[in-house]
């Protein structure tokens, strides 16, 4: 029974203009199985998902559910044979109710009208079933990530698939989130739903997963028993070669006092927040996400409005209104969104290297493209920016050489003092993270000060010399190196929300 | 727990109160005008509000689907005016007289012009602004072509302009609502406007056939379109090529202030009926208070101004409050 | 740290002639000359003296086009210039009409046109979450009703002096003064855009507005000035709009936000903001009033331009999609 294979896709080949985006791809799922798919970004899961799922079809293959061949010609005939799937970003209706978001496309009809007490009602129920603390009329904009995740299982549930895919999920949660989530995806495995899980997080995988399949440059590599596969075997399964070192970090003579943040505050986000860094140091800022990080940096860097606080550099006192400003010191943050908030996509690489000194390096207001040129050529190469010429357009990169270009945005800045990164290696595969890794060991060895946001615990621990925790908006704690540890940094991280409450029942008592 | 139930209650009235504060606006308004000017409050001069504004009520429900979708389309007076010449000529030429088959007419020319609109735009990729400003210069140019820019007068249009005198108009304006009212509320079509605009990308994977749906959109907003034609020149009892122009900006104001967002996603019917009342009433008032009509632009102007600016007051004191909630 | 594993990039560009033909505004010269030997073929007073003596009421659109284009490359859209077109040249007439020296008439006209530019812009870097479509909506009817209450129940002012508008509307040999003014504006509205930091500014607010933002360029100030310069050369228009037609009445203008959007669009400029130059927008605009003028001398219909112009648009938007589409199949079979 436990053998019993639901879903066998043998040989699917799918095409994109100009790429091949899945090469002969073999893939097979066992009744009430949690099966990992993995690989680096660009290998190609999503699209495989994509066709499992009938929003691709493919050009070559054959699917066989149950042991009948299917053809699937949309996503409905999908959904129809009882696959459903919840995708990386929530693909939700931010303006519709929980309730709406759940059924739509399966309404609960009568007359051929809606029945919103119905659906509200089932919708509870679902909810209820996954634990939700919140109800079926709330809308849907107004959740937070991980409800919303909730929400899109609930909408698996609720049309009863047999085969439940999830497009990685633990993404954007926080450690107690992706907790509760693993339960909720066990239960569905001991109700006989087969579960396939797409990750970047090994922890995931080894929580969950019984098998593993590995997908790299469009082709199929193996699947692998979980329990019978090691670590180092698995990444070089994905990378295609073995990484030596992932952190290199180098021992560098930490410097005097670079920035000093004091008591920076703002409304409804963070709160009396101090920090420092030096020269040639790089500090990590964690916490679960939400802590009030991001923020925290954004309002140093002019992004957003503090409502308190100063910012000393080299000791003298700042005044920062506009991003301009913090530019002009010298602190430059490199944004944790690249494709957002990062990165021009339509524009070539030359230019948005130099778009925030594109100012400075016009003659008379008339921009000097060779300049330009030459400068962007000299920091692309310094990070080694995979590309083939500085014309390209952004988008036509992969995740990790666009953090690279983000890089060389900040490196071409001359006057850089420090740098802070934002969750850099964020939807970065394996073989570039460790590439940044590097680039960072070498911004610290030239005397910059690093501040490195971030919610990965290994990077953390592997890259910083100082780790400052935050939870709820405050700092909670700064561990030294030698001291810091998972339970620490995780302790820390949810430290504060404990002791507030202790002292707000004492307050009130 | 007490916090959550409070945080519920909170996003329901901010949820309902949109609609709630429109139809406050709307009964000030009306004590006002009337404490004014008594006879405001007749039944022929209610009447006449309904009358003289039917077109834009009944294509502001148009518009509310576009807008959901997150498009626009200011081709409408436009198909409006092609449409609605096409019916005059017909007449005028004494080659059809028959009222239904007139407006039957005219709401397939309109659904035409629409589904037009939609295919370029929907398969296409064409911006909707720029697909349906080529079809405004288009439809507009071509109603003046047909006519050789002439009119058709009453007397062509005799017997079909009685029509727009009965209660026909009224009918019409009511089967509308009605039907557009279950339509958005509670069948899977309506739904599917609302997901599209919400989210197109997630719509296409959960199923729903985005070009169908936008196409249709379109073809709506062209059948009311036609319908307006027709009722235009039942009511005014005349045909000429220019009618309507630049109404299309009054049909998207009605939404505006009805509290559809341009966006996408956010909207209702109802909210649309208030926003296009509030308009008429202010136009029907502003003589009967004594403001000179002349003046009747541009407090529209400064309406549709104020309403929107003072929603993104409130929507920043309520985030700021929100903030300060949160805050520890 | 330099290039670990030695690699470089090329940083040469390569600009062929082919490619140069191929593009949007090579196209566009192309069909202008084309549109060229067609007039002169149907009409036969389609000779380069009554083409400039027809042009000047016109032209005076094209004024417009250069700060459109900046604000559609911004991403944004300013629906109200039509209507400030209306008012200044009501204002500009009234002045004039008091007895007042005619460069005062002048000046109001563009001074009017750059305050209503103005509030626009500050209404819309203030509330910067509301959409340009509804708030220039809504100074499009305040704009026109302005002048509407001014002109008063006549509905029109007509010049009593005409000599000081003569004088703008006068002729270097046979060319009009505003073509002139027309090509000085062309050529700094096109170097700015296309050479200047500013222009470069203008691309990546449109192309990404909130990188721009964390790029440290100040995305509101791009805005309010360039919505400043609209309402400064809607002011113009209205100027030579006036010396044209002696007057102003609550018509006056009425659509020319549409006339102004079409040329850039039909000059390749995306309304969804970063694409597109002023080359192309100007020579669309040229096509577009030589039509004009050939179609109104062999007496045609003349609200026959609009179908043309209307099906101009739509052919012009929807080549990019389908020769993509083309192309994507190319790929396709060449992957395969």
């Amino acid at each position: 029974m436990a053998e019993e294979v639901i879903l066998e896709l043998q040989n699917i080949t799918k095409i994109f203009p100009g790429v091949k985006a899945l090469d002969n791809v073999h893939f097979d799922l066992r009744r009430g199985e949690i099966h990992a798919l993995m690989g680096e970004n660009g290998a190609g899961k999503s699209t495989f998902i994509k066709v499992i799922t009938g929003v691709h079809a493919a050009e070559e293959g054959k699917m066989i559910l149950e042991g009948k061949e299917v053809h699937f010609r949309g996503p409905r005939d999908a959904s129809d044979a009882g696959i459903a799937a919840v995708y990386q970003h929530p693909t939700s209706y931010p303006e519709l109710s929980v309730a709406e978001n759940i059924f739509i496309g399966h309404e609960k009809m009568k007359h051929g009208l809606i029945q919103w007490k119905v659906m509200n009602d089932e919708a509870a129920e679902l909810l209820g079933r996954l634990d939700a603390d919140f109800g079926p009329t709330e809308e849907m904009g107004a959740l937070s990530v991980a409800q919303q995740q909730m929400v899109e299982i609930a909408k698996a549930l609720s049309t009863n698939a047999k085969i439940v895919i999830l497009d990685e999920p633990t993404a954007s949660l926080t450690q107690n989130e992706s907790q509760k989530l693993y339960k909720i995806v066990r239960q569905l495995r001991d109700h006989g739903v087969s579960v396939i899980f797409i990750s970047h997080r090994f922890e995931d995988m080894y929580e969950l997963a019984s098998r593993v399949t590995v997908l790299r440059d469009s082709q199929y590599i193996g699947t692998y028993d979980v329990d019978k596969i090691s670590n180092a075997d698995l990444i070089k399964a994905m990378v295609g070669r073995e990484i030596s070192d992932m952190y290199p970090k180098p021992e560098v003579k930490i410097g005097d006092e670079l920035l000093r943040i004091e008591g920076m505050s703002r409304t409804g986000f963070f709160k009396d927040v101090s920090l420092d860094v030096h020269e040639g140091e790089i500090i990590g800022m964690t916490g679960l996400v939400g802590a009030g990080r991001t923020e925290t940096m954004e309002s140093v860097c002019g992004i957003t409005k503090p409502d308190a606080g100063k910012v000393f550099l080299q000791g003298k006192e700042l005044h920062i209104h506009k991003p301009a400003d913090a530019m002009k010191e010298g602190i430059i943050l490199l944004p944790e969104d690249r494709q957002k908030q990062g990165l021009i996509l339509s524009w070539g690489l030359n230019r948005n290297v130099t778009l925030p000194i594109q100012e400075e390096l016009a003659n008379h207001g008339f921009n000097d493209n060779r300049k330009e040129n030459e400068l962007s050529k000299k920091y692309l190469e310094e990070v080694d920016t995979k590309a083939v010429t500085i014309f390209e357009p952004a988008s036509s990169l992969s995740g990790g050489n666009q953090q690279k270009v983000v890089v060389a945005k900040a490196l071409a800045q001359s006057n850089m003092k420090v740098i802070i990164m934002d969750e850099p290696t964020k939807g970065v595969d394996v073989g570039a993270k460790a590439e940044i890794y590097g680039i960072m060991g070498e911004l610290a060895k030239k005397g910059y000060g690093i501040i490195m946001i971030s919610s990965e615990m290994p990077e953390i621990l592997g890259m910083c010399d100082r780790i400052y925790v935050m939870c709820n908006g405050r700092v909670t704690g700064c561990l030294d190196r030698g001291e810091a540890t998972q339970e620490g940094i995780l302790t820390l991280s949810m430290e504060n929300s404990a002791k507030h409450e202790h002292a707000e029942t004492e307050a009130h008592s | 727990m007490n916090s959550k139930a409070q945080k519920k209650s909170i996003w329901k009235t901010i949820g309902k109160s949109r609609e709630a504060s429109l139809v406050l606006v709307l009964i000030v308004l009306c004590v006002v005008v009337t404490i004014m000017n008594p006879t405001f409050m007749s039944i022929k001069n209610i009447g006449e509000i309904f009358r003289n504004n039917s077109l834009t009520m009944i294509m502001a429900l148009g518009m509310l689907c576009v807008l959901l979708t997150g498009g626009i389309d200011i081709s409408i007076t436009s198909t409006l005016a092609f449409a609605g010449m096409t019916i005059g000529l017909l007449q005028k030429y004494d080659i059809l007289h028959n009222t239904f088959l007139l407006f039957v007419i005219a709401m397939a020319i309109g659904i035409g012009c629409g589904v037009l609109n939609g295919v370029i735009i929907s398969r296409g990729k064409v911006t909707p602004i720029i697909c349906t400003m080529g079809f405004m210069y288009i439809w507009r140019g071509l109603a003046y072509v047909i006519s050789n820019s002439s009119w058709a007068s009453g007397a062509d249009v005799a017997g079909y302009s009685d029509f727009g005198q009965s209660a026909g108009p009224y009918v019409i304006l009511v089967v509308v609502y009605v039907v557009f009212f279950i339509m958005m509320k509670w069948t899977k079509f309506g739904r599917k406007i609302y997901a599209v605009g919400s989210n197109a990308e997630a719509a296409r994977i959960s199923g729903i056939n985005v070009n169908n749906t936008l196409t249709a959109v379109y073809g709506i907003m062209g059948l009311l379109a036609g319908l307006a034609g027709a009722l235009s020149v039942s009511v005014y009892a005349s045909a000429q090529p220019n009618m309507q122009y630049g109404k299309e900006m009054d049909v998207i104001a009605a939404c505006v202030i009805g509290g559809v967002s341009m966006s996408g996603g956010r909207g209702s019917v109802v909210g649309t009926f208030i926003g296009a009342l509030i308009m008429a009433i202010i136009a029907k008032a502003l003589p009967l208070i004594g403001i000179d009509s002349i003046a009747q632009n541009t407090i529209k102007g400064v309406i549709i101004l104020v309403v929107v600016i003072l929603n993104v007051i409130t929507q920043r004191m309520m985030d700021k409050q929100n903030l300060e909630r949160r805050a520890m | 740290m330099a290039g670990k594993s030695g690699r470089t990039i090329q940083s040469v560009k390569k600009n062929s002639l082919r490619s140069t033909l191929l593009s949007w505004e090579g196209a566009l010269a192309i069909l202008f000359i084309a549109l060229n030997i067609f007039n002169s073929i149907i009409s036969p007073s389609y000779t380069v003296t009554n083409v400039l003596r027809e042009m000047p009421k016109y032209l005076c659109e094209i004024f417009m086009l250069f700060p459109m284009a900046y604000i559609l490359i911004l991403g944004d859209i300013d629906i109200s210039v039509g209507s400030i077109v209306c008012l200044s040249a009501t204002m500009g007439c009234f002045v004039c009409n008091t007895g007042l020296p005619v460069g005062l008439s002048f000046l109001t006209c563009l001074a009017v046109g750059t305050l209503c530019g103005l509030i626009n812009g500050i209404i819309l870097t203030t509330f910067t979450e509301l959409p340009a479509m509804i708030v220039t909506l809504g100074t499009q009817i305040i704009f026109r009703g302005i002048a509407e209450i001014t002109l008063g129940s006549g509905g029109s002012v007509s010049l009593k002096n005409t000599a000081g508008y003569n004088a703008i509307a006068g002729k270097v040999g046979i060319v009009p003064i505003v073509f002139f003014l027309v090509i000085i504006a062309a050529v700094i509205f096109t170097v700015i855009l296309a050479k200047t930091s500013f222009g470069r500014k203008l691309y990546a607010i449109g192309s990404n507005r909130t990188a721009a933002h964390y790029a440290g360029i100040n995305v509101q100030k791009c805005r309010l000035i360039v919505y400043t310069i609209m309402g400064l050369m809607a002011g113009l228009c209205g100027m030579f709009l006036t010396s044209a037609l002696f007057g102003a009445n609550t018509t006056t203008g009425q659509n020319f936000e549409m006339d102004v959007i079409a040329m850039a669009v039909f000059g390749g400029i995306a309304t969804t903001g970063g694409k597109g130059n002023l080359v192309g927008g100007i020579i669309s605009a040229f096509i577009i009033v030589l039509l004009r003028i050939a179609l109104g001398q062999i007496n045609l219909n003349s609200q026959l331009i609009l179908v043309i112009i209307g099906a101009l648009l739509i052919i012009a938007v929807l080549i990019p999609g389908i020769s993509s589409s083309i192309k994507a199949k190319q790929k396709m079979r060449a992957v395969e």
